[in-house]
């Protein structure tokens, strides 16, 4: 919409439709949830949803999982540019999930979209993704080993179902069951953001709700420039080291990040795309970035394409954090966290306060596949947190979800009566958080028998190098995997389990933050107490 | 033995309602609470209130409390302290939850405090497998060496979960076996006795939460208990569940958990029992307090049970009324953030120093202080002129929040009600239109000190077309005390295939429910004619984790059972997610009945109705700002108490009592109904 015609609402109008947004974007998120069948988005909770405007910029996003906000960016003006507005219609639904045409992140993150019509006009677009766990079992070398890649394509048009293009997808997947039905879940949550939005044009008027759009984004852009504003001008480093199960050698990775005035500038350098799942798209690293600068700058920031004006993001086509086709992109979420690492630890020259040392830094993931007795394949992947860097004025977190995944764990009542797999353990991991005068959060042990036999991958980092501390803090912990005891018996590729078998997966803790010495009485005491330290 | 009695008592006031059954006489009776010992505000009120109608404790024949025991322990975790055994490998999951962060951007943020901690947190070797097997038998002696270990570090109390409890309870009620013989004086709390469900964390959870505020509300109650009794009380009271019923005080004190939600739940009850006595049975209660506000769903007249709720960050899997709570209230401040718009709340004034018109010395502009700008509440005092206010505070507040905004001051002052209306409605949309039902199709019952004045504004706001002002809008969860039934929970989790299920499975496990409800009815002697149970289970499609409660028809389990469960889950799949997966298999989860021992409640008497002129209650005139004309409107001022049956006030209009005011909008009027309550609609 250009400015001369834009309507001018009162700053009151602005943030009660804006209240709508967000209630609708929570409600498509929450009918998604309850509504699914695969155990990675019922209870798992790993999926987003949002709404987009007209012209494809993201008008307000649910709060689930940041790394998500990365398969949205792309999509709908991947969409506009194919399809143009004259050949999308209501009722039409998209399916896409490529990471090189369409705008994905990764294969089993499936993002479903619909167009909004308001008086016969596409005003805007209800959209979400849900993380299949399926396409299981693959390799990484490139992206065509690692699943079905899928344009945006209709999967419905004019409200019709393309049965065609819906049995293929459920052919390339080994649990079809679970796809059809999530898939279901995820078309009826975008029914409903339609159906909100166009109760509210109904209510305000269209122009008014597209100007409030407008107006919101605005207001993002103002707060993330306020932010910026209050750090102080200059330039500043920081590098990391990146190592993966999937890695031969570690990689180094670095950023420079300039502040001017209330604008902010990062550049990324890293070693050219690696043929194993580790590579970022753009649009990831953008999501990434996004992310890690709102928790610096005000956790507030309304998540609407606003938020990105004052930023800019460079970084090498080609090399792992801007790759290029057919760079295989899996486990790109493990080199996000590592990104967030980055920006942090070069922000921690001049806002320690508003960081936190090191999180656990890895997203350690466990894949199961098998065949039961029916001879129907099963998929089981599950995420593990770990530590949460310290904070200036207190203590990490102990064995979460960082950064840029959120998702629950599986109840292990619900995982061992859906999967032949017994959880013997689900703990903290002694000594795994880094001393300081505010320690860092703990890693996680889950320890698994295997009942019958089974496939299983594990991916995970910082496994030899350790989350970094911060004025003096020690770092925490690195993870490691063992398979009947043994460490790292099965590095980089998926093994086969026999019944009885036992995998230990340790995750990392995080960074302490201070000297250990000036840790306060009363909290020494709590640490030996409870024994956090070995 | 002709008064009832409800107690309920709050953080600021404990309200007393007294009423009596012989002659429906209804009095009201205010007294500060005493937070460090709230028994005694409690004994005070009811002896006042005793003293006010002129009757003797011993003429008491019911009396019913609210409390906030348990929630303010909680929340400023006075449990304590606690020590936990769970299976080997598990006692972290206290800690880890669900593995999720706090906030997804604060990295300031915490969780709420872990209740136990890590070396009171044993874990003992034992194990059953997902059918309720026993894979590893419980180590007895490691178990018993675990609680003199938790003796011997001076807790007060002891939970114990253990993974599948709820299938198989052997193991847990040898372990409560083994701490009576050890540790007799123990606050004890099994997860099978206390949420025999599904999912390890928020049973655990729950258990812990009950062991942690077992002993204080076991202190509570036995204070109170001989309180009363010396003040000359001879009934036995009775203490409000989050689930809308009331409970022995003995059995609250064994399951404190139950209780945490008790306030809000009364208020919730009396709304229901308004709606039975007028006929107007779909309800959306507004419960409008200084920082919070409530809002519930009533359809036909009930209000939906939910089973598992995150309270104050702590997961609780106990029977809970479905309330939604929303942070903003009449104190609730108003301010610009840096981005430019316009924010009401979550920081609230409170009671000190309040809005801005106090004069107590806060200068930031409040919901009250738009109310009094705008002149919908009284700008000169509140509380029938017991405390007086000033409005250049306020209009001095609003003014530089409008100077910061480039707006004028009025409207300004309306825009902080347009905000605080839309975080209301958005509230009132996720318990009606997510769950399927349409406001449209309701009527508000406005309360709580705030709630009138804004009713008629959030009912358009919706769409709603009928806005209930209660007669004691101030006090009502101490009437909803009067009206309350006795009421338990009991469940049993068996997964099966709806297709598998049989007549005779299905049936003795309702036939073993039905025996533990009625041995309840027995425990708080309740007569058979006055017993009541409701079967429900939850069902959902197989795949699914989260199920929909369904409603079984009365009588024995028969294939017609089946059938009903079928198109209820079906029905409710439909209104809920707007979809019917065909031909997928339906699971039936958790079997429950909801046991009710109906009492005897207060019953108003409907009063003669005296014509439609209202002027008698005339007070006198001011200009009031109206939405409707977004101007002052010089409008009527009437006194509630004056009001007649059948009275019908005019819009613009405002109604003004002891403990709230009405705001009878342009174009509407308000009917006084045979019970005194105000319905606003329309004008004809």
């Amino acid at each position: 919409m250009n400015m001369a015609t834009r309507m001018k609402l009162n700053p009151i109008t602005v943030e009660v439709i804006g209240s709508a947004f967000a209630s609708t974007v929570e409600e498509m998120g929450e009918a998604l949830v309850r509504a699914s069948y695969s155990t990675n988005i019922k209870e798992r909770r790993d999926c987003s949803t949002a709404l987009f405007d007209a012209q494809g910029r993201m008008l307000c996003q649910a709060e689930h999982i940041p790394m998500h906000l990365g398969s949205f960016i792309g999509f709908i003006p991947w969409i506009l540019r194919h399809f143009g507005e004259d050949r999308i219609e209501q009722g039409d639904v998209f399916m896409g999930n490529d990471a090189y045409e369409g705008g994905g992140t990764h294969l089993p993150d499936i993002v479903i979209a619909e167009p909004i019509f308001v008086e016969g006009k596409l005003v805007a677009w209800a959209i979400n993704t849900a993380h299949h766990s399926d396409f299981a079992d693959r390799g990484h070398a490139h992206i065509y080993q690692e699943g079905l890649r899928i344009p945006p394509v209709r999967l419905y048009r004019k409200g019709e179902l393309q049965e065609d293009i819906q049995r293929m997808f459920l052919l390339n997947c080994q649990v079809p069951a679970e796809r059809i039905s999530d898939l279901r879940a995820q078309i009826a949550a975008n029914r409903l953001g339609v159906i909100r939005m166009t109760d509210l044009c109904a209510k305000y008027g269209l122009d008014m709700v597209l100007a409030a759009g407008e107006d919101l984004m605005d207001y993002a852009e103002r707060k993330m420039r306020a932010g910026i504003k209050a750090i102080p001008d200059g330039v500043y480093r920081f590098s990391d080291t990146f190592d993966s199960e999937a890695l031969e050698v570690p990689l180094d990775l670095s950023v420079t990040i300039e502040v001017k005035d209330d604008q902010i500038s990062f550049d990324f350098v890293s070693p050219p795309q690696v043929a194993a799942g580790l590579n970022v798209v753009y649009t990831a690293l953008l999501a990434t970035v996004y992310y890690a600068i709102k928790t610096v700058v005000d956790p507030t920031i309304l998540p609407n394409a606003g938020l990105a004006r004052p930023i800019t993001v460079n970084a090498v086509e080609g090399t792992l954090l801007n790759c290029a086709h057919p760079a295989a992109v899996d486990g790109r979420i493990t080199a996000c966290q590592r990104v967030v690492d980055l920006i942090h630890g070069a922000l921690a020259q001049v806002v320690p306060d508003r960081v936190t040392a090191a999180s656990n830094g890895s997203v350690a993931v466990a894949s199961f596949n098998g065949r039961r007795e029916d001879g129907s394949l099963w998929v089981y992947l599950e995420t593990i947190g770990g530590g949460f860097g310290a904070r200036h004025n207190k203590d990490g977190l102990d064995g979460v979800h960082v950064h840029m995944t959120n998702t629950s764990n599986l109840p292990v009542e619900a995982l061992e009566n859906e999967y032949p797999i017994t959880l013997r353990r689900y703990e903290l991991v002694d000594g795994s958080g880094g001393d300081g005068t505010f320690v860092g959060g703990m890693g996680l042990r889950r320890v698994y028998r295997a009942e019958k036999a089974c496939r299983v991958q594990v991916m995970g980092a910082r496994l030899t190098s350790q989350p970094w501390g911060l004025e003096g803090g020690k770092p925490g912990a690195s993870g490691h995997f063992t398979l009947n005891g043994i460490r790292n018996g099965f590095e980089r590729a998926s093994v086969d389990l026999a019944p009885g078998d036992v995998l230990e997966i340790v995750t990392p803790g995080a960074g302490g933050y201070g000297d250990p010495a000036l840790r306060l009485d009363d909290l020494r005491a709590r640490d030996l107490r409870e024994k956090r330290f070995v | 033995m002709t008064w009832r009695i409800g107690v309920d008592s709050g953080g600021t006031f404990t309200d007393v309602c007294l009423f009596n059954d012989t002659t429906g006489e209804v009095v009201i009776w205010k007294v500060s609470s005493t937070p460090d010992d709230p028994s005694r505000g409690i004994t005070q009120g009811v002896t006042e209130g005793l003293e006010r109608v002129g009757t003797e404790a011993g003429e008491i024949g019911f009396l019913g409390h609210g409390t906030t025991v348990a929630t303010n322990a909680l929340i400023q975790g006075r449990g304590v302290k606690t020590g936990l055994v769970t299976t080997d490998g598990f006692r972290d999951l206290l800690e880890i939850g669900r593995q999720k962060r706090p906030d997804l951007y604060d990295l300031q943020a915490n969780k709420p405090e872990t209740l136990v901690s890590r070396d009171l947190r044993l874990g003992i070797r034992e194990r059953l497998r997902a059918d309720g097997s026993v894979e590893e038998a419980l180590d007895e002696d490691a178990f018993r060496d675990a609680i003199r270990e938790l003796k011997a570090e001076g807790v007060k109390s002891i939970a114990v979960s253990f993974l599948y409890s709820f299938l198989n309870d052997a193991h847990e009620r040898r372990a409560a076996a083994i701490i009576a013989e050890e540790f007799p004086e123990a606050f004890t709390a099994v997860s099978s006795a206390i949420a025999p469900e599904f999912r390890e964390f928020e049973r655990l959870s729950t258990t812990v939460v009950n062991a942690y505020l077992g002993p204080v509300m076991q202190g509570y109650v036995r204070a109170l208990k001989k309180k009363l009794f010396d003040i000359g009380v001879k009934v036995a009271p009775q203490l409000t569940q989050s689930n809308g019923g009331v409970i022995a005080f003995d059995t609250a004190s064994e399951m404190p958990v139950r209780t945490v939600l008790s306030g809000p739940s009364t208020g919730v009850v009396a709304a229901q029992a308004i709606g039975k006595m007028t006929g107007i049975e779909n309800l959306i209660t507004f419960d409008m307090g200084g920082t919070s506000s409530d809002v519930a769903l009533l359809t036909n007249g009930s209000c939906r049970v939910v089973n598992e709720a995150v309270v104050h960050g702590y997961p609780l899997k106990v029977p809970m009324l479905d309330i939604h709570t929303v942070g903003a209230g009449g104190g609730s401040i108003a301010y610009v953030d840096n981005g430019g718009l316009l924010k009401v709340g979550p920081r609230s004034a409170g009671a000190n120093p309040g809005p801005a018109c106090y004069g107590l010395g806060n200068d930031e502009p409040t919901v009250t202080d738009a109310n009094v700008v705008l002149q919908t509440q009284n700008p000169e005092y509140l509380l029938n002129g017991r405390m007086k206010i000033d409005r250049n505070l306020s209009v001095a507040a609003i003014q530089k929040l409008a100077d910061r905004l480039g707006m004028e001051m009025l409207q300004t002052a309306n825009g902080i009600l347009d905000i605080v209306i839309a975080n209301m409605a958005k509230a009132i949309r996720v318990i009606s239109v997510q769950r399927g039902h349409d406001p449209r199709d309701y009527t508000l019952v406005a309360f709580g000190g705030a709630g009138p004045v804004q009713a008629a504004r959030l009912a358009r706001e919706l769409g709603m077309s009928r806005v209930l002002i209660p007669r004691t809008p101030g006090v009502l969860c101490a009437m909803g005390l009067l009206m309350t039934d006795l009421r338990s929970d009991f469940s049993i989790t068996n997964l099966m295939r709806l297709d598998d299920a049989t007549i005779e499975g299905v049936g003795a496990i309702y036939a073993e429910l039905t025996e533990r409800a009625g041995a309840w009815f027995a425990s708080e002697g309740i007569v058979p004619d006055a017993r009541q149970v409701t079967l429900t289970v939850d069902v959902r499609y197989a795949g699914q984790n989260y199920e929909i409660p369904v409603i079984l028809p009365e009588g024995p389990i028969t294939q017609a059972t089946f059938e009903a469960i079928r198109a209820g889950f079906l029905a409710a799949h439909k209104q809920l997610y707007g979809f019917i997966a065909e031909g997928e298999p339906m699971q039936l989860v958790t079997f429950r009945a909801a046991a009710a021992g109906l009492v005897q409640k207060a019953e108003f008497a409907p009063q003669p109705l005296e014509g439609a002129d209202a002027s008698a209650a005339i007070t006198g005139a001011r200009p009031v700002w109206m939405v409707e004309a977004g101007d002052f409107v010089e409008a009527k001022l009437y006194d509630r108490a004056l009001l007649k049956a059948g009275n019908v006030v005019a819009g613009p209009a405002i109604i003004d009592q002891m403990d709230t005011t009405t705001v009878v909008p342009l174009g509407q009027t308000a009917t006084v109904d045979a019970y005194l309550n105000l319905i606003l609609e329309a004008a004809k």
